[in-house]
Order: structure tokens, then C-alpha cells, then sequence
């Protein structure tokens, strides 16, 4: 028998990984250099839009993805459609993304103005550079799960509950 | 002829079924756009924009409602087409205005630019030395700050540019955590996404707008989403790490509406300390969180603005009463007001009680959902506590809304049943929809016809939606102001130098903020009523008085619109006849000159002493 690497093949990032993992990061260099583009035009706006809307968050996500779902989330008592809760765990993910770089958004304008140090340029570079040091951070990683928390495992029932 | 013999036999019949739901959809959404270039929005009388709407937007309504019911009650269909539907919805309901109107709507909306405009002018946040009561926004300014570098990256000169979109937007953005609440507790398509239909027609309250609480409200269903998922006792004792790490994501989520918006964390902070109190959610964690980072902004960049109002605020509590008066200059007059106010009464108090019919005929969801009849139930005490400007009713209706709107839903549909019965029922070979849609490739026969009695859920849906409309719309003739109105104000601080005075009737009109830390304003209907009395009975002459301590070079300008109209008529203020007298009268006095006039309103200035 071969003894374990440190890597586990489940640890090796596929190119695919690496292009998810920098593209909220390739958003935010994106949105920095349409800002060279005029005053309203459409791809400006696009740009920074987007990155705004997603990028910070996605990045977050993605460092706290594996320990977000060491824990299971709270499911319907029903359980008829078996993709019914990774679609919800990917509807969290998505909306934990918009919501944190809408959260981010505000935090760092908040903070440069209250240091008299505001301008639009910078509140986009800070959130970028947050983003870009978020994509080379190692994902935190989650406690080995146990039984009771493993995926697949059934749910508690109490006396009496009509669950 | 074409030789289609290499056609398969089914599948014509298969994609055509398939794709049926997109007919109602699309045919919906055609009626809309025709209706948007046949709307004629100049003359809007006082059913706002009800009356204004060409008919073919109702039947646009009524087809996408029927289209929807038929959609989502059809185990063949996906969630993309009832997503499809709501988005829809979304559509006509929120993106109507912005395609009619050429100027964005409400005063609020104008008074949130010019927010945006001091900050960027600024460069930083003021004290109340500086600003007076408008420094209660620099002192939650998350919403703005993140505006006005918005503004500066896209390049445009500011918010107005976009802000009449934003009640898509903020809708839009709503669907995700409400739709995940409601995938908590059941994974029955047809009750989630009925219910986020209901929300979206019974929230009228108009807090989409571009405003702080807008965003405010999109994160605190976030969190309540958040902990409704990963806080149960169901997730196992397992995962501290992950759980530290969700708490960590959750405080940013509190801090940006800490930052942001004064009433949304007591909102956040009551829903989860009700949460506390089920055995599920018994974790402190996400209410301490959120109570220790509402009370550090508090006790300290928002404490200029609370040690002066607390009083009042201390006094208020209690007082029931009136915390739930709507308050003077806010009794709907006219019968297109009362009109509407009676459709928005009536479409709120029908959800409401639907969704007591729904609690108390779904033991099994009221079971389940026990949490969210929580979330539902807890902002109910904020009315003893204040009255926040007379809109404490319409804001705790707004936050109740999530959970009525699933119970409400659950009236509509048929009983949920306990698991044993379910299986029960599964394995006498009962009816499961799911899983016979999943057996059976399509085309199958479609789902039965409607019993007498199952007419009664889609009509209400139906008259719930149509609803919507005067609720939301249908004080436009308050909420609209013109592009000659706006140019009739932006002549005015054009012009007026530093320390004028603006003085008009109340603050219904367009930029009424413009430049708001270098001009002054004075809107005599919040005055006294002795003193408004007085101004009725010698307009000129009382009037000329109010603005007589303006010293040279600074202004006194004395400004009316037809927004000032609109609202003070519709709202049991002075009338349209006595505004035109006081115009007069100070159109006759020689104390007064005139600067600017239009079919929208007039500006005058008052003339030195000398």
C-alpha cells in the first residue's frame, strides 16, 4: 500500500477550479479598466455592475465554502425530490455572494468617507484588492464530519412529532 | 411539399407541451409593452395611474396570473417557468413606471440624491452643527456612501440617472432570501412559489424605492434565511468551525444594515430573539451578534442623533395609539384617494387573513413552519414602541409579509399531509405528482379540471393582483412630478446663493433637498395650524414676514407646484382652491417678484426691504 501524500486527489485543483476561483478577482481588474471607458456607456456599467454585484461575495464564498457546509442546513421534513436541497444550498451560495458584495460595498464607502478619503476609484481598487487576496487565501477547511452531520444522514425525529 | 417523415411522431406534441407555459408569458408580456406605448401618463387625475393604464395591461395581468396558476399547479413544469412567471410579475408591476414616467418617481427617492450629492461634494461625513436634521444621513450612511461611488463609476452625473429602476432591482434582489426561507420548511413548488407571488402583490407599502430601507430589508431576509438554515437543532452537534464561520458572515451582513438604516436591526433584532424562544433555533449567538453591532453604532456614530431624539422616542413608547395614527397630512381626500387607500387596505387585510385561514387549516405546516409564523408574528410589538413618522404600520405590515405571505399561500392550496400519511398515501398507489411526472415522459394528460370550489383560489390570486395596482400607483399624481417641474426647482438653486430660503407649501416636490447644506427651506404646513390659519387668511403679507429675516446676498424664494398641490389636496390639507388664492395673492403683492413660471408652478422672490 502506498503511504497517503500530504494532497489528497480531492485536494488537487483542476485548471476548472482555478478559473472559478480567479475569475471574481479578473472581474474586479475588469471593472478597473473600463473605468478608462466614458462616462455611461453601457460596458462600463456592465463591468463595474457586475463585479459590485457578485465579485467580493463570490470570493468570500469561496474561501468559506468547505467549512460552511461542514453543518447541515435545517431541510423540509418532506424529502421526495433528492436534488431538492443541493439546489437550495446553491440558491444560499448565490445569494450569500450578491448579499455580501452589496454588504461589502457599503462597508468600504462607509469607511472611506468617514476617513474623509473617499472617491469611486478607490472603493472599487479596495474591494478588488479584498478580492484578489480572498482568491489566493487557503479554503478553510471543516472539521471531519461526523455522523450525525454527514450528508445523507437521517434527521432526528422527536416523540411525538408529526414530522 | 416538404417530406417530414424523419420527423419522430411525438415529438411535436412533446416540445409544443413543453413549452406551453411560454404562451401566456410572452402573450402577457406583449400586452404590457403595447400598453406601455399606448399609456398617456400627462393628465394623471386622482386614481393615479390606474386610470391612466391602457386596458390591455389589465388583460396582460390576467393572463399572466392565469398562466402562473395553471403553471405552478403542473408537476410537469419546472421551477424555471414559475420563476419565469414571478419575473414577469416583477416586470409589470415595478418596471412600469420607470418606462412610463420620464422623471423618477417620489419626493424621498430626490431627497436620497441629494443625499448622494452631499457626500460626493463633501468628500466626508457632518456633524448636526453643520447639516441640522439632515445629519441623521451621514450618521447611517452604508446605502449612500456605496451610491455615491456607484455614481462615480459608472461615470454619470447622479443617482436620478437610475434610481427610477430600483424598485425592480430591490424586488429582484428580494427573491433570493425569500425564496430560500421558504425552501426551508417545504419542497412543495407549489406552495413556495404561490407564496412568493403573494408577496410580491401584497407589498404595496412602497419601501422598494431608492432608499437605504430598501437594501436594508434584501439583507435582513438574508439573515433571517441564514439562521432559519444553519441555526436549527436538526443540523447536528457537529461543525462548531462552520458555524463560527457563518457567524462571521452573518456579521456582515448585520453591519451593513447597522450602517445603513435605523429601524431594519430592532426589525432583525426582535425576529431572532423570537426565533430564540422555539426548541429548533435555540441559539443566542445570531441575536447577541446582532445586538452588540447595533449597539456599538449606537453608542457611537449614531449617538449625536439618538441622545437628542431619545426622548421623544421614550416618550412614545406605549402609546399605541399613536404610533398607529397615520397623522395629520396623511387622511386620504378626494375620491380617488380614498379609492386606493380602501384597495391597499383591503388587498393587505385580505393576505392577512388568508393567512390566519392558512394557520389554522394547515396543522402539518403549522407545525413545520412554526418558526416562520415566528418571523411573521414578532415585528407585530414594534408598534408599541414607536411611531417612526407616522409609517410604523406600513413598516411593520412590510416585515410581516414574508410569513403571512407562505400561510397565505397554504389557504390556497390543498392540505399538506404528516409523512406516514404521505407514504400512506404512496403506497396504495395515491396520487404523487412529483413522482409520476418524473415516471412519465410528456405529453400526458393534463392536470384535472377544476372543481366549483377550486375556482376560488385562482380568482383570489387574480384579484389580489389587480389589486396591486391602485395600491402601488395609485397616487401617482403625488409621486410624479414632470421634467418641467424638476426644471422649474433646478432653475432655483441655479440661481440661489448660499443661506437662501425656500419657502412652499410642503416638500412635494422634485430636488427639494438639492443643496440642502447650503440652502434653507420652510414648508408652512408643518407648521402650526394657528400659524397656517394665519397664511391662509393674508397669504402675501404673512408669507413675506416668515422669509423677511433672509439677509442680503442670500435669497428668499417662495416656490409652488403642482407636487405641493397633489399632495396637500389628496391628503386633507389646504385645497386646490385656496393654493390658487394664496398664488394669487402673492402674484398681486409688490413685495414679490416673478422669476420663473410654468404650466407646473410658479417661483417667486421676495424683494429687499427697501
Amino acid at each position: 500500500m502506498t503511504p497517503q501524500s500530504a494532497t489528497t486527489p480531492q485536494d488537487a485543483m483542476t485548471p476548472q477550479d482555478l478559473m472559478i476561483r480567479m475569475l471574481p478577482p479578473f472581474a474586479g481588474w475588469l471593472a478597473l479598466a473600463a473605468l478608462a471607458l466614458p462616462g455611461g456607456s453601457p460596458l462600463r456599467g456592465a463591468a463595474v455592475t457586475a463585479f459590485l454585484a457578485v465579485g467580493p461575495g463570490a470570493a468570500l464564498v469561496g474561501i468559506c465554502g468547505p467549512a460552511l457546509r461542514a453543518r447541515r442546513a435545517e431541510a423540509p421534513a418532506e424529502r421526495r425530490d433528492p436534488n431538492f436541497e443541493r439546489h437550495s444550498d446553491l440558491l444560499e451560495r448565490l445569494m450569500l455572494a450578491v448579499l455580501l458584495s452589496v454588504s461589502a460595498a457599503m462597508l468600504v464607502a462607509t469607511v472611506l468617507i468617514a476617513a474623509h478619503a473617499f472617491s469611486g476609484d478607490r472603493v472599487l481598487l479596495t474591494l478588488t484588492l479584498l478580492t484578489t487576496l480572498a482568491a489566493f487565501c487557503p479554503r478553510l477547511r471543516a472539521s471531519p464530519p461526523t455522523a450525525s452531520t454527514a450528508r445523507g444522514a437521517a434527521p432526528r425525529k422527536r416523540k411525538g412529532s408529526t414530522l | 411539399m416538404t417530406d417530414l417523415s424523419d420527423l419522430t411522431p411525438a415529438a411535436w406534441p412533446t416540445r409544443a407541451a413543453a413549452a406551453w407555459p411560454a404562451v401566456p408569458l410572452l402573450v402577457a408580456l406583449a400586452l404590457w409593452g403595447y400598453a406601455m406605448r399606448h399609456t398617456d401618463v400627462s393628465p394623471l387625475d386622482d386614481y393615479g395611474l390606474v386610470s391612466a393604464l391602457h386596458p390591455t395591461f389589465w388583460a396582460g395581468l390576467a393572463v399572466l396570473t392565469a398562466g402562473f396558476w395553471t403553471t405552478v399547479r403542473d408537476p410537469r413544469r419546472r421551477n424555471c417557468w414559475s420563476l419565469a412567471y414571478v419575473l414577469g410579475l416583477l416586470v409589470m408591476e415595478r418596471a412600469t413606471q420607470a418606462v412610463l414616467y420620464p422623471t423618477p418617481l417620489y419626493a424621498w427617492a430626490w431627497k436620497h440624491d441629494a443625499v448622494i450629492d452631499h457626500l460626493l461634494t463633501s468628500g466626508g461625513l457632518q456633524s448636526a452643527d453643520q447639516l441640522g436634521e439632515m445629519a441623521v444621513y451621514d450618521q447611517w450612511p452604508g446605502f449612500f456612501a456605496a451610491q455615491a461611488a456607484l455614481v462615480r463609476l459608472l461615470g454619470v452625473d447622479n443617482a436620478a440617472m437610475y434610481m427610477a429602476w430600483w424598485p425592480l432591482v430591490s424586488s429582484v434582489l428580494l427573491l433570493l432570501p425569500l425564496l430560500l426561507v421558504y425552501r426551508t420548511f417545504t419542497e412543495d413548488r407549489r406552495l413556495i412559489w404561490t407564496a412568493v407571488w403573494l408577496f410580491c402583490v401584497a407589498n404595496w407599502v412602497g419601501q422598494d424605492y431608492f432608499s437605504p430601507q430598501s437594501v436594508a430589508f434584501v439583507l435582513h431576509l438574508g439573515v433571517i434565511a441564514v439562521v432559519l438554515r444553519r441555526y436549527g437543532r436538526s443540523g447536528g452537534r457537529g461543525g462548531r468551525q462552520g458555524q463560527a464561520v457563518w457567524t462571521v458572515l452573518l456579521s456582515v451582513l448585520v453591519t451593513a444594515i447597522v450602517v445603513s438604516h435605523q429601524l431594519t436591526p430592532g426589525m432583525l433584532v426582535v425576529t431572532l430573539v423570537a426565533l430564540v424562544f422555539t426548541r429548533r433555533y435555540r441559539h443566542w449567538v445570531p441575536a447577541v451578534t446582532t445586538v452588540v453591532i447595533f449597539l456599538a453604532w449606537c453608542l457611537t456614530a449614531a449617538l449625536p442623533f439618538l441622545s437628542a431624539a431619545m426622548p421623544d422616542m421614550i416618550r412614545s413608547i406605549g402609546d399605541v395609539g399613536a404610533n398607529v395614527e397615520t397623522g395629520y397630512g396623511a387622511t386620504p381626500t378626494g375620491t380617488g384617494a380614498v379609492a386606493t387607500s380602501w384597495a391597499a387596505r383591503l388587498l393587505s387585510g385580505s393576505v392577512l387573513l388568508l393567512a390566519l385561514v392558512g394557520v389554522l387549516r394547515q396543522r402539518v405546516l403549522r407545525h413545520r413552519a412554526l418558526p416562520l409564523l415566528l418571523v411573521a408574528a414578532a415585528p407585530l410589538p414594534m408598534f408599541v414602541a414607536s411611531s417612526y413618522g407616522s409609517e410604523m404600520i406600513f413598516r411593520v405590515l412590510m416585515f410581516t409579509l414574508p410569513g403571512a405571505a407562505f400561510f397565505a399561500a397554504a389557504a390556497l392550496l390543498p392540505k399538506v399531509r404528516t409523512l406516514a400519511a404521505d407514504a400512506a398515501a404512496r403506497d396504495t398507489g395515491g396520487y404523487s405528482p412529483v413522482a409520476v411526472a418524473r415516471r412519465r415522459r410528456l405529453p400526458l394528460p393534463s392536470p384535472p379540471p377544476l372543481r366549483y370550489g377550486a375556482w376560488v383560489p385562482p380568482l383570489v390570486l387574480l384579484a389580489g393582483t389587480l389589486a396591486f395596482v391602485p395600491s402601488y400607483s395609485g397616487k401617482d399624481r403625488i409621486n410624479y412630478f414632470p421634467p418641467r417641474e424638476v426644471a422649474l426647482v433646478q432653475r432655483l438653486f441655479d440661481q440661489a446663493p448660499d443661506d437662501s430660503l425656500v419657502v412652499a407649501a410642503n416638500r412635494n416636490y422634485p430636488l427639494a433637498y438639492e443643496q440642502y447644506w447650503r440652502v434653507d427651506h420652510y414648508w408652512f404646513l408643518d407648521d402650526d395650524r394657528r400659524h397656517v390659519d394665519e397664511i391662509v387668511r393674508d397669504p402675501a403679507a404673512v408669507l413675506a414676514r416668515d422669509m423677511a429675516a433672509v439677509e442680503a446676498p442670500a435669497r428668499a424664494y417662495f416656490l409652488l407646484t403642482q407636487g405641493q398641490t397633489a399632495n396637500s389636496e389628496m391628503n386633507g390639507q389646504l385645497d386646490k382652491a385656496q393654493l390658487e388664492r394664496l398664488r394669487e395673492s402673492v402674484a398681486a403683492s409688490p413685495r414679490f417678484e416673478l422669476i420663473a413660471e410654468n404650466s407646473t408652478g410658479v417661483l417667486y422672490v421676495l424683494k429687499p426691504a427697501s
